[in-house]
Parts: C-alpha cells; sequence; structure tokens
C-alpha cells in the first residue's frame, strides 16, 4: 500500500500543481491533506452528470437513464435507489421545484414533489428537436436563477473539414456546422414545447463546451471547452504525436453574449502559450489569427484531458481558499495515445471575482489506477460529473462503474 | 480455431527448437543473433500511425467514442470484408446497440493495398487471435469493387 501512495504522490506531481496530498479515501483516491472520500453508491452503469436537492436526494444522469438516491440514516451510504424516467443522457440540473435533464435531442424537466424520491409526475419537454447525432451530441445545459437555459449544442466534427477526421482534408470555410451547432443556444427554461428555432444565439466557435454552468456569485456563465483532436495524423507535415499530446489546450472561458472561442479555425496551443490558426485553414503550427478577433482562455489545462463538468464552490464543509473556486471533473484523455495518456482526474482553480487567483491544483486523482496497455477502456474510473451536497461536500460520479464518491473536509 | 491454426503454422519452426508454443514464426531465433538488425513490423508501425490513437495499443477501443475491435468479428472474419469497411469507413452496422459509438470511422482509401494489407494481417494476427493474414490481391479486389 505505501508504495502505491508513494506512486501516486509522484504522478500528482508530475502532472500538476500540488500541495501535500495522500491517499485519504476508498478506491486510493488520492486527495489533499484533510479530506476524506467515501463511495456514496456504485454499480449505476455509465454515469454522467449529478444532481442534488436540498433535501440531499442525489440524481445521476446518465447512458443507462436516470436514478435518484437517498441516504436515510445520513451514514454517507445511499439506502434507497431508483431507477426513473426515460431519458437517457448527461444533463441533470434542479430549478426551483423541477429536475431538469437531457438527451442528444432534448432538454425535459420533471417536477420533485416533496416525499418523492423518483418523481412520479410527467415528464415535459422544455426544447425538442435537435438534430439527431453522434459526435459531441449531449446537450449539457446551465440555468441562472431566472431560469435562462444555456444549451451547449455540441459541434458534430472534430475540426469542420470538409471530410471530418480524414488526412489533409482542408476546413470549410465559413464553418456551416456553426450556424446550428458549436455554441450555446439561449432558451426560457420555464416555458414548454420549444424547439430549437425558439433559441437564440448566444455565443459561437465552442467545439463541445460538456462543462458549463452558472456562476450566480459574478452573474456570468463559464464553459471548459474540449479542445480538437489529432493535428499530428491529420496534419502529419506539421505536427508529430507528442504535439498532438500536448499542445491543444482545453480552454476555461467565461462565456459572454455575442463571443466567438475560435473554433474550428483556432485552437489555444498551450506550447506557444497563444491562439494559432489550425492546420486546416492554412495554419502552419505557429501563424497566428488576426489579433483581437478571438479571446484569450482564462485558463488552459493539458490537451485532451476533456473537462466533462464544471462547479463553483459555495458550499459550508470546504476550507476557505475553495469558496468562489471552480472544480473540474476532467474525464481523462484517449487522442492522447500513443503517448501516455492523461487527466482522469479533478482539478480545482482558485478564483477570485470570476478570474483565476492562482494556478491550478490537482484536488482528487488516483481515479484510472493503472490503466493497463494505456488504454482508455481499461481505466478503473474516469471522473466526469459534480455537484455538492446541503452539508457542502463535493460529489463526483465515474462513467466506468457507475460509482459515486463523497468528498469531503474532515479535519477537526 | 485461429489458436489452433496458429499452432499448426508455428509447429514446423518451433518443434525444431523443442518449444511447441503459440507464437508467431516471426518468434523464432534468428539463424545468427548477433548479426540480425530487429525489423520493425509495418503493420505495426501503419497501425500506430493511422489506426492506434482511436482504436488504442491493445485494440480495446475508447467506451462510447471508439469500438474496440480486439477479439471482435471484423478481425477474425471474412479479410475482403475487413479490407472494404476499412476502405470506405463508417459506422459498424454490425454494432450492438448498447456498444454503439459515437464516432465514424473516416476512409482509409489513401493508403496503398501494401500499407492497408500490413495493418490489417497486423490487427488480425495480433487481435484476431492469429487470424489468416491479409494480402495485397484481397485489398485491390476490395478496392476494385468499391462505386466511385
Amino acid at each position: 500500500m505505501r508504495s502505491t501512495s508513494m506512486l501516486q504522490v509522484v504522478s500528482l506531481t508530475i502532472a500538476g500543481v500540488v500541495a501535500a496530498a495522500a491517499v485519504h479515501a476508498d478506491d486510493g483516491l488520492v486527495l489533499p491533506d484533510g479530506f476524506t472520500a467515501t463511495v456514496v453508491q456504485e454499480g449505476l452503469g455509465a454515469g454522467r452528470h449529478l444532481a442534488i436537492a436540498a433535501n440531499g436526494d442525489i440524481y445521476l444522469a446518465g447512458r443507462d437513464g436516470l436514478v435518484a438516491m437517498r441516504d436515510k440514516d445520513h451514514d454517507g451510504k445511499v439506502d434507497e435507489t431508483q431507477k426513473f424516467g426515460d431519458v437517457q443522457g448527461t444533463e441533470v440540473r434542479i430549478y426551483k421545484n423541477w429536475l431538469y435533464v437531457s438527451d442528444n435531442v432534448g432538454v425535459y424537466r420533471y417536477p420533485l414533489k416533496k416525499g418523492e424520491l423518483a418523481p412520479k409526475g410527467a415528464r415535459q419537454t422544455v426544447v425538442a428537436g435537435f438534430p439527431l447525432e453522434r459526435q459531441h451530441a449531449d446537450k449539457t445545459f446551465a440555468l441562472d436563477p431566472k431560469g435562462t437555459l444555456y444549451v451547449n449544442v455540441g459541434a458534430p466534427s472534430n475540426s469542420c473539414q470538409e471530410k471530418d477526421r480524414q488526412e489533409g482534408s482542408m476546413g470549410q470555410n465559413p464553418c456551416p456546422i456553426l450556424e446550428k451547432y458549436g455554441g450555446v443556444w439561449v432558451f426560457d427554461g420555464n416555458k414548454l414545447d420549444q424547439t430549437p428555432a425558439n433559441g437564440r444565439h448566444f455565443a459561437t466557435g465552442m467545439r463541445n463546451a460538456v462543462a458549463i454552468e452558472w456562476n450566480t456569485a459574478q452573474k456570468a456563465l463559464f464553459a471548459v471547452i474540449h479542445g480538437r483532436d489529432s493535428i499530428d495524423t491529420l496534419f502529419p507535415k506539421l505536427y508529430n504525436a507528442e504535439d498532438n499530446a500536448t499542445r491543444q489546450g482545453e480552454e476555461f472561458h467565461q462565456i459572454v453574449d455575442g463571443g466567438n472561442y475560435g473554433w474550428p479555425y483556432t485552437f489555444w496551443d498551450t506550447k506557444l502559450g497563444k491562439r494559432v490558426v489550425a492546420p486546416e485553414y492554412g495554419g502552419d503550427a505557429s501563424k497566428e489569427p488576426e489579433a483581437g478577433k478571438y479571446p484569450t482562455p482564462l485558463v488552459a489545462y493539458p490537451a485532451h484531458w476533456a473537462p466533462n463538468d464544471l462547479l463553483f464552490y459555495s458550499g459550508k464543509n470546504f476550507p476557505e481558499q475553495y469558496q468562489g473556486g471552480a472544480f473540474i471533473a476532467f474525464h481523462g484523455s484517449w487522442n492522447r495515445a500513443p503517448e501516455p495518456q492523461a487527466g482522469y482526474k479533478v482539478v480545482f482553480q482558485p478564483m477570485k471575482d470570476g478570474k483565476p487567483s492562482g494556478e491550478y491544483q490537482v484536488f482528487a486523482d488516483g481515479f484510472a489506477g493503472e490503466m493497463e496497455d494505456n488504454s482508455p477502456a481499461k481505466a478503473r474510473y474516469r471522473p466526469v460529473g459534480l455537484a455538492v451536497g446541503p452539508e457542502g461536500s463535493l460529489y463526483v460520479a465515474d462513467s466506468q462503474k457507475g460509482r459515486i464518491w463523497r468528498i469531503s473536509y474532515t479535519r477537526k | 480455431m485461429p489458436r489452433r491454426v496458429t499452432l499448426i503454422a508455428c509447429g514446423a519452426v518451433l518443434a525444431a527448437a523443442g518449444a511447441l508454443r503459440a507464437e508467431p514464426p516471426a518468434a523464432a531465433p534468428p539463424a545468427s543473433p548477433t548479426t540480425a538488425a530487429p525489423t520493425e513490423d509495418p503493420g505495426k508501425r501503419l497501425y500506430a500511425r493511422h489506426c492506434l490513437s482511436c482504436h488504442q495499443a491493445d485494440g480495446g477501443g475508447v467506451p462510447n467514442m471508439q469500438p474496440a475491435i480486439a477479439g471482435g468479428v471484423w478481425v477474425k472474419g471474412d479479410p475482403g470484408a475487413l479490407a472494404s469497411f476499412v476502405l470506405t469507413g463508417g459506422f459498424d452496422s454490425a454494432q450492438r446497440k448498447e456498444s454503439a459509438v459515437d464516432n465514424v470511422m473516416p476512409p482509409f482509401a489513401q493508403l496503398s493495398d501494401e500499407d492497408l494489407a500490413a495493418i490489417l494481417t497486423y490487427i488480425r494476427q495480433k487481435f484476431g487471435g492469429g487470424a489468416s493474414a491479409v494480402d495485397v490481391a484481397q485489398v485491390a479486389a476490395a478496392r476494385a469493387k468499391i462505386p466511385r
């Protein structure tokens, strides 16, 4: 055991900035000193996002459907688990007395009523009719306190090539995908039976912003965006496998009305520390786009880490330094192969007044385990969803085995 | 069945060395170990260049994104059907719903018959339990049948 924990501490130090960390958890998860993790529930299938009601009831969305869970005796373990509904997807959020969920083509809601764990009321359609796609199809969303619904409509494409993911194929210019995808559309979350045509095109140039969240304190929308893949296999004369594994940042932005975040024409090159023109659009591995056309990310995280959820912490349990900061669940890479895979961790981003106030810190690690053959399919766990319980603990959902952990600050 | 085929194919070489094991012929000791330079399997090299980032080094794919090919019907089945699928790309219609993935496979018709034959031979031997090699003529025949 001791050698395992040593190894994990070493890998943490390489992967990012970290203070004292040690194994303080079920499953050997590695957390900062003073924190402990317990397994709340397991065996829930391919989990995605999480939401927790004011009474502590836990709701998980996933490719295997929706699950409601209750810890009746408050011992940190779920005692009652109910599958419900007919929605298979990624997002789940609570707004007023409604549970909002989504699948690949729409956003829906169920009434949350006192005494009911799994909602018994009929599902209502908030928006439906998004074109059915396979790539980047999850309709994740955020809700602000007025019920404004911000829907991430991912681009069904890697980089808007004429022929998607084919070597040397050039980019379509302008990229027609951006008319209906690759951005955020805004709806009234209090209205029913809307169609995509009722949505207002709020922001563009976002390949897939799975991790999207409203920051109540800042009254602003934020997202961490999945960057593009395969610069090496598509443009081998410009980039090698190491470049592909390390250069395309996962960009964290404040998403503003009318904003354009640069996909597919550009990406943030973390090696050069600047935005570059994508090779599909005439980039030469260092050429910059027109100055000021696209914003600089608040932070660019390492390539292919796959940011799958974002949460701003304002709970009662964690120490002061975490207040107002962001937790990001990185699902972990696949496109880094044959270079070593990376990600598979929960990161804390210190923030003050809506801006980063320090280097990101690896908050929870050790999910992937040994990951034999550098193979994502052999990762033990992959963090994918985040929520805060009424007591202030951070809950993390996994997509490999459908496990949920509760991470609490337990130092007295 | 594929395992048995491997054993028979290797039998003649390995029996002489007194070690009857299921290893490909390449594992047989070279005539002169001190002078023989290790030659990299071109199929392995080309797999790494064109296929590995999606299907991974172990052929295990990526959950929900790209399918596993190891142990699957394509690498064990008809070489012509495999060549045809890789040349044209697309979604694997034989895939079961519960293992459906998001990403479509791009066509690899830009690769030469020789390179494709090397890749397909490599994946059939490594991930298909030693399934038969794919020769250049089989790839060329599959290419000739693609509608233009």
